[in-house]
């Protein structure tokens, strides 16, 4: 269970461009939950994740996962809890170090590195049958500087390489955004069989409706850093995007206009 | 240019293959560029004259100028991500204060090590002996090739293990680094130390094939370590860490060829106090090839559609 208990945040606090991103969320996340999350600009979703994976600190409010509180640790030591997928596909691996190298990193996320070569045999041939489901003939490449990959290749080696190691929560960050349209539906169709096959926890954050309603058994919107309403399972099955754009409308009592929302 | 300034040249550049190894591991690796070498080079001179003149074993010497090395550079990677301090200033702060602080270790502002035993010496009585002298000429070059043989391996060795990649990844990207669980301040502290260690390595060597430690010695050494490197990466233009650290070395090499040869050519008239200008076109001729290569590429591309 990963709590989120009034997080309050600030940004340029004091300042003239003081914005509160966060005025008390409250989320339970309970094990096997997939949330999506979902507001317009500056409604707080990434502020979420950040705080989440600890590359912002609440003001206010604590965050614990499986009871332990983790409110003031800083994001590399939240590593062996929370694996994570950057939206920029840049963000998420070396580019010049190998395929095989950043796998090789992915595979020790917050356990302890030691001296002994950080590449063998065995690993080699883990890495290649995992790239190999990805069908783009990587598992080949495993000596390529990762920065020779497109966009939509390295998020896929992104997603494998956040599941070598277990985590309590996955936390996807607009992941497809800086995708094609195409590349991106390739990337969703793999979280959900990863997020499936390995029964994970996941947050993922997203500014389509389309595709909150799409993946996972529980959306949340959030806006002016509150949660204006969280849907899980039953009540969800069956909402289409209009349905969400006019529990919007009812909730914050003003229609939706941003473009980005409400064309995806 | 003779046997002598060629092999001179050769022995010159594998002790500066250290510091051009060690300005890799900060520049390139850490993205951390570190000016404390100017002051570590003398310091790791200075630890081993004193104690080589005060009767200690020369091996034992070399092992504490490492150590003085490595405390210079902590001191740089602590003020810098301690206080929150740019790279730059942290370091000029330390290799400004290592001037004064090398000046109290020799008590002079140079000690000779003329006479003394030193880890060349076993090689001189070796080569001194009358059937082999001419072996002189190429044991040091070789002992100075050994030690850099040694140390890239080592090096190559470590940053192939998971605390190397550890390293690797905080230079190349410190935001995903921290993501799979690195501390990265603490890879900057332990990549900075080491870095320096090394240099300070080279110091020491040199100290003792040149046959004396100087506080003025240091001064340029970064500009000299990078030539290495950015020439290596130049002529080599290496994809893997392994090449990257030979084309250090052998970077290191083509620099001071090409300063011997510079200096020897008579109708340049260069002469020794233009040093420092000779490496600095070098260097500038070093960073714009890759450039112009990129151009002319792209000019015989675009003429190639026409």
């Amino acid at each position: 269970m990963i709590r989120l208990t009034d997080l309050h945040v600030t940004f340029n606090r004091g300042t003239a461009m003081e914005t509160r991103a966060l005025r008390g969320v409250t989320l339970n996340i309970k094990k096997g939950d997939f949330v999506s999350v979902i507001g317009g600009n500056g409604a707080g979703k990434s502020t979420v994740l950040n705080a989440l994976c600890g590359d912002v600190f609440p003001e206010r409010g604590t965050i614990s996962i499986d009871d332990q509180d983790v409110t003031i640790l800083p994001s590399w030591q939240r590593a062996p809890f929370v694996a994570r997928v950057f939206q920029d596909p840049m963000a998420g691996t070396c580019a010049n170090l190998t395929i095989e190298e950043n796998m090789a990193l992915a595979m020790k996320r917050g356990r302890k590195r030691t001296f002994k070569m950080a590449l063998n045999k065995e690993h080699r041939e883990k890495f290649r049958s995992q790239l190999s489901r990805l069908k783009l003939g990587l598992e080949n490449r495993l000596h390529d500087p990762i920065g020779l990959l497109s966009g939509g290749q390295r998020q896929a080696v992104s997603l494998i390489m956040a599941v070598l190691e277990p985590m309590k929560i996955i936390a996807l960050d607009e992941h497809t955004a800086a995708l094609d349209p195409k590349t991106a539906a390739f990337i969703l169709d793999l979280t959900r069989e990863i997020v499936d096959e390995n029964q994970l926890t996941a947050l993922m954050v997203t500014h389509s409706m389309h595709q909150a309603l799409e993946l996972g058994n529980r959306t949340v919107m959030l806006d002016e850093g509150r949660v204006i309403f969280d849907v899980r399972d039953e009540e969800r099955k069956g909402l289409t995007v209009p349905d969400l754009l006019d529990l919007f409308h009812k909730k914050s009592g003003v229609e939706l206009d941003d473009d980005s929302m409400l064309l995806s | 240019m003779n046997l002598i300034q060629f092999m001179g040249a050769l022995e010159i550049g594998f002790i500066y293959g250290l510091v051009a190894i060690a300005v890799l591991l900060s520049f390139r690796i850490l993205d951390f560029p570190d000016l404390t070498v100017d002051g570590s080079l003398p310091l790791g001179a200075a630890v081993c004259a004193i104690l080589i003149v005060s009767g200690v074993d020369p091996w034992m010497a070399t092992g504490c100028a490492i150590l003085a090395g490595m405390m210079a550079g902590f001191t740089t990677a602590w003020i810098s991500v301690r206080w929150n301090i740019l790279h730059l200033l942290a370091s000029i702060l330390t290799m400004t204060a290592l001037y004064s602080i090398n000046l109290r270790i020799m008590g002079r502002p140079n000690i000779a090590l003329l006479g003394e035993k030193t880890i060349f010496t076993p090689l001189e009585n070796l080569s001194s002996l009358e059937n082999i002298s001419y072996l002189r000429h190429y044991i040091l070059p070789l002992a100075t090739f050994v030690i850099a043989g040694f140390v890239l391996l080592l090096i190559y060795r470590f940053l192939s293990s998971e605390k190397g990649l550890a390293m690797r990844a905080t230079g190349a990207n410190s935001r995903m680094a921290k993501a799979q669980g690195i501390a990265v301040n603490r890879q900057i502290l332990f990549g900075i130390s080491l870095s320096n260690g090394l240099v300070a390595l080279a110091g020491a060597i040199y100290a003792q094939y040149a046959g004396f430690a100087d506080v003025t010695s240091g001064v340029g050494t970064i500009v000299v370590g990078l030539a290495a490197v950015i020439v290596g990466e130049a002529i080599f233009n290496p994809k893997v860490i392994l090449m990257a650290l030979i084309a250090c070395i052998l970077g290191s090499i083509f620099y001071h060829l090409a300063i011997a040869v510079a200096l020897n050519v008579s109708f340049l008239g260069l002469q020794a106090q233009d040093l420092k200008l000779v490496t600095a076109v070098i260097v500038g001729l070093a960073m714009v090839t890759p450039k112009l290569r990129a151009k002319i590429l792209d000019f015989k591309a675009s003429r190639g559609q026409a």
